[in-house]
């Protein structure tokens, strides 16, 4: 076996796995979980577009879920707009949001960047909250909008069974992997992680770094509201604080952090490290010690910090060359 | 007319002590370049400190003054000793240590989260010598407790500055602060000064709980409030800038503290972050910063 | 023709004046060599000239068209590239990735760009080091890497500031024979530099600033002999005769 094809049949392996989860997982519970893992996997990696690639640490990233939740929920309530159609309407939304608040702040220093992120994102939600009407639209202010049941209903993106929502959010993780897979080996990529590095280098070699990164925080704003649309539709209820809250925008920096920020697979596997340690500490050990899951979190982002800076990606993929050495015959392709 | 000057006079108490629990943050930025998520969480730590030692002791929260800076330097000076230390040396060659803005993230979740396990969610409260009690000025009534936030703030400012001016370890601290390489070029230890940065950041937010502690409540997530705001004061003041962030204080004291008298406390919130971001537009560098440093 | 017209260039910051009243023109196709003691103003001189200041009075052209204010990735598309004297390398990334984006100017094609960036290590004996990442260098091969950079954009005028200090003597020698090639290979150089030994070797004229100002201009030979220019570096490290 070369490595090439080696390569193939674990992506093949992991698709087939993957998609036939369901068929294995009865419990709603269970499979609502890996809804959530995959949830958070989809957000790490828009995240990652400005966070990894462009070099910057967004940390008010929950604002554009809310942005995307909000757009497809008020035009389904009040216009009757099917929410895929909201989805795209809050994902042009947040990119433009996302470009106006990056214009002046994408050219700070990385401490100051985070900070505003945080600011607007920590101001939109206590704007919200304070909003029950904005001009013609019904926000509802603190108490968040709910959702009626429908039924079963693909037009208006309603399943009475956790599977659909399954498969709409692994198309979507996929999708959004393969994008950023492109777009790290192609000229986006490198001008975005040359202008992260040295902007006055990659200006000198003609990058036009704010652009760039304009572009990059466009292109993560507009793939993160879709997952807010996705959140809604799957609770069918939501309120500012739960959504727009630092404790969203954070999980997602920390799962890039501890997966590997700037790396395809990190996302996915910060989601595998984190999230079912989260679910599990949470549902077990919350009730005796309340609290004790998010010490746990903390502690974890530490230690990978202070042991693994560049995130548990790095060590998992040399393990991973060195299996793949064993395995393979030698003479095959460099990947 | 009386009204205003009461909400003047309390917004400027008020903002001394928010510009107090900024100073920390200001500081350690100004000598490591490092944004300190947990500054609000060391904030909790000091008010849960003075808390307990007022509370088990009784004793004149003045008194305690001497006690909990102490004691909170000291965990700071470990905590980046311990944990941030090892991370910042591993990102030594990076311009923007950005890991280690994420490593106090979690600093903060961890220290959040023991209060919350050890001394679970209410609020809490202590009577001390000087809670409750006021004198008046005039027509404005002046809160005792918080007029003496206010002095003790101001104190504290003036004595980190005359520190950092007049002092041996001060002038290590500006230094490294202007130019690592060269600080260690004329043998100052980068780190140890670091450690010493932290130290006093965390002392400064002891100083604050103390003052604090007599007219608010406390509970594990109390630093979050103070947290946001005192990311907007320092930049509104200029990162690493000590007069900075006393003046942003104050202004935002102000703001709050004005216009709570028309439209409800969380309107005034909404504001305060429009205020922010409109400073952030025209004027990124704050009143006092350095244009280097943003 | 001149590919290079620099007329009353003038740069202040602050109350200091670190360029003052300069003219220097240069040939397509020739090695110019800007010499002067630390601190003349040469640096920024480059600075002005890629973009990156806005000059205080004074006017550049670049084959013919004003440049003077234009932002430095317009420039780098009309055919000028530039070196920095403190190397920027974009350190993570292995060196075929730094030399890749240079190369992703005339390109939107990876393919194309990743054969640019290795024909160009292979040009400037580099190719060994292709997958190391560029902050692990010695520092000859970060300056070599900073020159493969500017080259992979396919520049008319390459300016290279100082591309030669912290090198050793065989190392010099390597790095003479490496700039000699970019000329023939149809490209102006625009250099700054310090080692007397290798301005000699390399360059068709001279100009030296002093305190911003232009104070000799020649052939090598005839500004080594120049009074006023024995007298600026009199007392300086830097021997005339070279070191
Ligand atoms: N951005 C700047 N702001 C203020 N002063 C500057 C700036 N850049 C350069 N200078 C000053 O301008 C003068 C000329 O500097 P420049 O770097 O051009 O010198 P140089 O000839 O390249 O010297 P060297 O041989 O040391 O590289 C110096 O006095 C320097 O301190
Ligand atoms: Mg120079």
């Amino acid at each position: 076996m070369t490595r090439k094809q080696l390569d193939r049949t674990l992506l093949c392996v992991g698709a087939a796995v993957a998609f036939g989860l369901p068929q294995l997982i009865d419990s709603p519970t269970y499979l609502q979980i890996i809804i959530l893992l995959f949830f958070y996997a989809y957000l790490t990696s828009a995240w990652n577009l400005v966070g990894g690639f462009a070099g910057v640490l967004p940390m008010g990233h929950a604002v554009f879920v809310g942005i995307g939740a909000y757009t497809s929920t008020v035009l389904f309530l009040q216009y009757n707009i099917s929410p895929w159609i909201g989805m795209l309407a809050g994902g042009v939304v947040a990119a433009a949001i996302g470009v106006i608040i990056g214009k002046p702040t994408l050219k700070m220093r990385g401490a100051y960047f985070a900070l505003c992120t945080i600011a607007f994102a920590e101001g939109l939600r206590v704007m919200i909250e304070n909003i029950d009407m904005l001009g013609p639209f019904k926000l509802n202010g603190p108490r968040g909008l709910l959702i009626p049941l429908k039924g079963d209903s693909l037009a208006a993106f309603q399943f009475m069974h956790k599977e659909p929502y399954y498969y709409i959010i692994l198309i979507m993780l996929c999708l959004v992997l393969a994008f950023t897979w492109f777009i790290s080996r192609s000229k986006i990529g490198y001008y975005l992680g040359a202008g992260g590095e040295e902007p006055e280098a990659a200006e000198s070699l003609g990058v036009n770094v704010a652009n760039y990164k304009l572009l990059a925080m466009a292109m993560s704003c507009f793939l993160t509201a879709l997952a807010g649309t996705f959140y809604a539709q799957l609770m069918l209820y939501f309120y500012p604080k739960g959504l727009l809250g630092l404790d969203l925008s954070f999980e997602i920096a920390f799962i890039a952090l501890i997966g590997g920020r700037g790396t395809i697979a990190g996302p996915v596997i910060g989601a595998l490290a984190l999230r079912p340690l989260n679910e599990f500490t949470r549902i077990y050990l919350s009730d005796q010690l309340p609290g004790l899951h998010l010490v746990i979190f903390g502690l974890i982002l530490i230690l990978v910090m202070l042991f693994q800076p560049k995130g548990l990606t790095a060590p998992l993929s040399r393990i991973y060359e060195r299996l793949a050495q064993a395995i393979t015959t030698p003479g095959g392709e460099k990947s | 007319m009386s009204a205003l000057y009461q909400s003047l006079v309390n917004g400027t108490m008020m903002g001394a002590m928010y510009g107090l629990t900024a100073l920390g943050l200001t500081l350690i930025f100004g000598v490591m370049k490092v944004v300190n998520f947990a500054h609000g969480s060391l904030l909790m730590v000091g008010m849960f400190a003075a808390y307990w030692l007022l509370k088990i002791t009784g004793m004149h929260p003045f008194l305690a003054l001497l006690i909990v800076p102490p004691l909170l330097f000291v965990f700071g000076y470990y905590l980046q000793d311990l944990v941030i230390k090892p991370v910042f040396k591993s990102e030594r060659g990076v311009r923007e240590p950005l890991t280690v803005i994420i490593v106090t993230t979690g600093v903060w979740y961890v220290l959040d989260n023991l209060a919350l396990m050890l001394f679970g969610a209410e609020y809490r409260t202590v009577r001390t010598a000087i809670s409750g009690t006021s004198f008046s000025m005039g027509e404005v009534i002046v809160s005792w407790p918080k007029f003496a936030g206010f002095v003790v703030s101001m104190l504290t400012a003036v004595g980190l500055w005359l520190f950092m001016l007049k002092t041996r370890t001060g002038k290590a601290l500006r230094a490294t602060s202007m130019d690592r390489e060269a600080a260690n070029l004329m043998g100052i230890d980068q780190y140890k000064i670091y450690n010493v940065a932290f130290g006093l950041g965390t002392a400064i937010a002891g100083v604050a709980g103390c003052v604090i502690i007599p007219f608010y409540y406390v509970y594990p997530s109390v630093g979050v409030v103070f947290d946001i705001r005192a990311f907007i004061i320092v930049v509104l003041g200029g990162l690493g800038s000590i007069p900075g962030a006393i003046l942003g204080g104050v202004v935002i004291g102000i703001i709050e503290s004005t216009f709570a008298q028309f439209m409800t406390s969380t309107w005034t919130e909404a504001i305060i972050y429009g205020i922010f971001l409109l400073i952030l537009f025209f004027k990124p560098s704050g009143f006092f910063g350095n244009k280097q440093d943003w | 023709m001149n590919i290079l017209e620099i007329s009353n260039l003038t740069k202040h910051f602050g109350g200091l004046t670190a360029v003052n009243d300069l003219d220097l023109t240069i040939k397509k196709g020739e090695i110019l060599a800007l010499i002067g003691p630390n601190g003349a103003g040469k640096s920024t001189v480059f600075n002005c000239v890629a973009g990156v200041y806005a000059p205080s009075v004074g006017e550049i052209r670049f084959k013919g068209e004003v440049i003077s204010g234009q932002k430095p990735w317009n420039l780098s598309r009309r055919g000028l590239a530039r070196t920095f004297q403190i190397v920027k390398p974009f350190g993570p990334k292995t060196v075929l990735y730094n030399v890749m984006v240079g190369a992703f100017l005339r390109t939107n094609s990876t393919k194309v760009a990743r054969e640019k960036a290795e024909e160009i290590l292979t040009i400037l004996h580099l190719e060994h080091l292709r997958d190391r990442l560029a902050g692990n260098l010695t520092i000859a091969d970060r300056k070599r890497l900073e020159i493969a950079k500017a080259m992979a954009t396919d520049p008319e005028l390459l300016l290279l500031d100082e591309v030669m200090a912290g090198l050793r003597p065989t190392e010099i020698d390597e790095m003479i024979g490496i700039i000699r090639g970019v000329r023939d290979r149809g490209m102006t150089v625009f250099v700054i530099e310090h080692i007397m030994r290798a301005v000699m070797a390399l360059s068709d004229r001279v100009v030296v600033i002093q305190f911003g100002s232009k104070i000799a201009e020649g052939t090598p030979e005839a500004v080594t002999k120049d009074e006023n220019v024995i007298k600026a570096y009199l007392g300086g490290e830097y021997g005339v005769s070279g070191n």
